[in-house]
């Protein structure tokens, strides 16, 4: 007869056993995800210079633009290109939005319902800008697997919403590069379980000493030929900038 | 002949019988008649409204824009397009406008409207929109002069109902006004005087200057002068945002657009949504509006114009209008439906009656010896006098109410024009000129009066003589 006691260790030992290895060589889903996302917006502050080029069946346009930002509370936009739009400023503080157009002189602050629209006629919402879920609290964790993309080696991850979570997405399934903890591809899901849009990250660069994916493209499922292409041109990270740096009297001013 | 001759006197050997049958589809023929009148005067209305103030017979348009009506989809306005269409016969211009919509801001207060951008000669040409530049306003200082002054107590009341409402012409003022013909000599001077409202149209000499419904001025409490903020999505997502000066009110008939349009300058609302050489629709004037020949020119046109163009009829161009107006028409039928079956049994009792009278008549006819064909021939031939006396009555009577009432449209004041408007249509209820629709009533009275007719032709040939001698 073996007693119970025996029985208790040896499921110990044997748990042991497969956890050990697990344990020593990988990261839980969870602890990627919180990896990648510190890397992603651990910053005090940045400075970025951006060109967005929207795409459409028939039509395609380009955006040019400078951006600070502070602790992912704030962030100050001005664009720069092409002239007709030149000099429109916005704004974010916390979870409100301020534009402001040079043409009208005239600060505006955008009411819900223009939430759910493009910014600049873009594929990128102003609720996207805004909305400040945690990627790392807001969702439940597990790998999927492992998957290459652009040949890089990848963990695939699923991000399912928590109930109570308030978020737009129903779940989330992440490529995040295995040696660099960076989200190479992504694609988001609404609550009934519909592809809304794939965003992808390529040409990985050092930039201000950090290597980063300089191209972004974001593309909903429902509408064919849309595109929303992000390129980042400049990026600065811990650069010195105020909390009051961010006010509407600056909107006005900063060139 | 004989038969007739026969009838003929039959009907007249009881005129009070005749009389009643008669009378039963004349009152059916009358009613049915002017009711499907107003009804339809009142759809043809708001057609008229809405294809002489705003969308016209025919549009020429970018393919894609009647299903997805954006800016993006829009056409080059190639002047030699223009020309090809204009050498049509029956097209005497061609307007092209440019068409979107974009947040309208004075102060704190923002309302979403239409901006059209015309071409200020041509568009007044098409739509005759200086006339519908509001003349008079019933503004608070006005009110307060005009009630100190000589007016009668009757006028003085009403003003404070008309608070704040804009006139475009003295007609709608005076109605509201309650101002009689009589009197519009001594009062309209004094109106004139306190609560004139000047107003300027589109000119090319001032791009910025726009012209916006009254209702629009109304809700964001701007006036001739002040300055409005337009902003908005222009072409291919660039931002579009300007401000403007209102240079003039104006009064549109359908209350939901009155209440947010705004009328620029074609070049002005080019630059302000990064449009330039751009049309979203061209709107052709037309010679005849006949819809006959409407259709024809639209087939002519459409192989005329070449994709991605369009050519668009009112009918496409208001189809959700249609689809309302049809609905509408759908719970007008059942009620003339119903008008239909009250009447039917009317004639029937009367029909009825009339057998149950004569039964002893038509039993001795027979005994004496006349065929019950020849019989039943005599009575068809006396019932159709007296339809035919009935609907022809009908028809007479009606076509004074119908004409008067086309010439001078029953007009709503008050709290029901009130009512009316909130709605979104015109307060008046005009009626439409004898058409296709006067025939039908008549071919669905005939269609009662010939069941009436088989109904007594069968209780003819049923006679038994001995029972019906002895009723």
């Amino acid at each position: 007869m073996i007693s119970k006691k025996s029985i208790l260790l040896m499921q110990g030992f044997f748990m042991l056993l497969i956890w050990l290895p697990a344990g020593a060589q990988q990261l839980s889903a969870t602890e990627i995800v919180k990896k990648t996302d510190d890397k992603f917006k651990g910053e005090q502050s940045g400075y970025s210079v951006m060109t967005m080029t929207i795409v459409r069946p028939s039509w395609q346009r380009s955006v040019e633009f400078k951006s600070w930002s502070k602790d992912n509370d704030y962030a100050l936009t001005l664009i720069t290109a092409p002239a007709r739009e030149k000099g429109q400023t916005f704004l974010k503080r916390k979870t409100e939005m301020w534009s402001w157009n040079p043409a009208i002189n005239r600060l505006v602050k955008l009411p819900p319902s223009m939430m759910s629209q493009g910014w600049m006629g873009s594929d990128y919402t102003n609720d996207d800008i805004l909305r400040e879920s945690s990627v790392v609290d807001d969702y439940t964790h597990s790998i999927e697997g492992s998957e290459t993309v652009d040949g890089r080696d990848c963990w695939k991850i699923k991000l399912l919403a928590k109930d109570d979570a308030d978020v737009l997405w129903g779940y989330q399934v992440w490529w995040i590069d295995k040696k660099e903890f960076i989200t190479l591809k992504a694609e988001l899901y609404d609550e009934d379980g519909y592809l809304v849009r794939t965003e992808k990250a390529s040409e990985l660069k050092i930039m201000d000493g950090r290597n980063i994916p300089t191209l972004i493209e974001l593309v909903p499922a429902e509408n064919e030929g849309y595109k929303t292409i992000l390129r980042i041109i400049e990026i600065k990270f811990n650069i010195k900038v105020e909390e009051s740096f961010f006010s509407q009297q600056n909107m006005k001013t900063i060139r | 002949m004989k038969d007739f001759q026969l009838a003929w006197r039959n009907i007249w050997r009881n005129k009070r019988r005749t009389l009643i049958t008669a009378a039963s589809i004349f009152f059916a023929v009358f009613f049915a008649l002017v009711m499907r009148s107003f009804q339809l005067g009142t759809y043809d209305s708001m057609y008229q409204n809405v294809i002489e103030s705003y969308t016209g017979y025919i549009q020429i348009q970018h393919q894609d824009y009647i299903e997805e009506p954006i800016l993006d989809n829009c056409f080059v306005a190639d002047p030699e397009m223009i020309k090809k269409v204009e050498s049509d016969p029956n097209v005497a211009d061609v307007v092209p406008r440019l068409e979107s919509y974009a947040l309208a801001a004075s102060g704190s207060r923002t309302q979403g409207v239409m901006v059209l951008g015309v071409d200020p000669e041509k568009e007044e040409k098409l739509s005759g929109m200086k006339e519908r530049l509001v003349k008079f306003k019933l503004t608070d200082t006005a009110i307060g002069s005009l009630k100190l002054s000589d007016i009668p107590d009757r006028t003085k009341r009403l003003l404070d109902l008309f608070r704040n409402e804009a006139y475009s012409s003295t007609g709608r003022m005076m109605l509201d006004l309650g101002i009689s013909t009589e009197d519009s000599a001594d009062v309209l001077p004094v109106l004139r005087r306190y609560a004139s409202f000047t107003n300027e149209y589109l000119s090319g000499s001032v791009p910025e200057g726009v012209l916006i419904g009254s209702g629009l001025s109304a809700f964001l409490k701007i006036n001739v002068g002040d300055t409005l903020v337009l902003m908005g999505q222009g072409y291919h997502a660039t931002s579009a945002a300007g401000n403007f000066i209102v240079a003039g009110i104006i009064k549109l008939p359908t209350p939901d657009i009155d209440k947010r349009i705004v009328y620029m300058p074609l070049e002005t609302a080019r630059d302000l949504y990064a449009a330039h050489g751009l049309a979203t629709s061209a709107v052709l004037s037309m010679r005849d509006i006949n819809d006959k020949a409407i259709n024809a020119t639209a087939n002519r046109l459409r192989s005329l114009v070449s994709l991605p163009l369009a050519v668009r009829t009112w009918q496409e161009i208001n189809a959700l209008l249609l689809n309302q107006m049809e609905a509408d028409n759908r719970s007008g039928m059942i009620m003339i439906g119903i008008l239909y079956l009250v009447i039917a049994f009317g004639v029937f009792g009367t029909v009825l009656m009339m057998m149950a009278e004569r039964r002893r008549e038509f039993g001795m006819l027979v005994s004496i010896g006349m065929q019950k064909r020849k019989l039943a021939k005599v009575v068809t031939i006396e019932m159709l006098l007296m339809g035919l006396l009935g609907v022809i009555s009908g028809i007479i009577a009606s076509l004074p109410l119908v004409i008067y009432g086309h010439v001078r449209p029953l007009r709503f004041t008050g709290e029901f024009a009130r009512m009316y408007e909130d709605y979104g249509m015109e307060p008046i209820m005009p009626t439409l000129l004898p058409d296709t629709y006067y025939l039908w009533q008549t071919v669905v009275v005939m269609i009662i009066i010939s069941i009436a007719i088989i109904f007594s032709i069968r209780k003819i040939f049923r006679i038994n003589v001995i029972n019906s001698l002895k009723a």
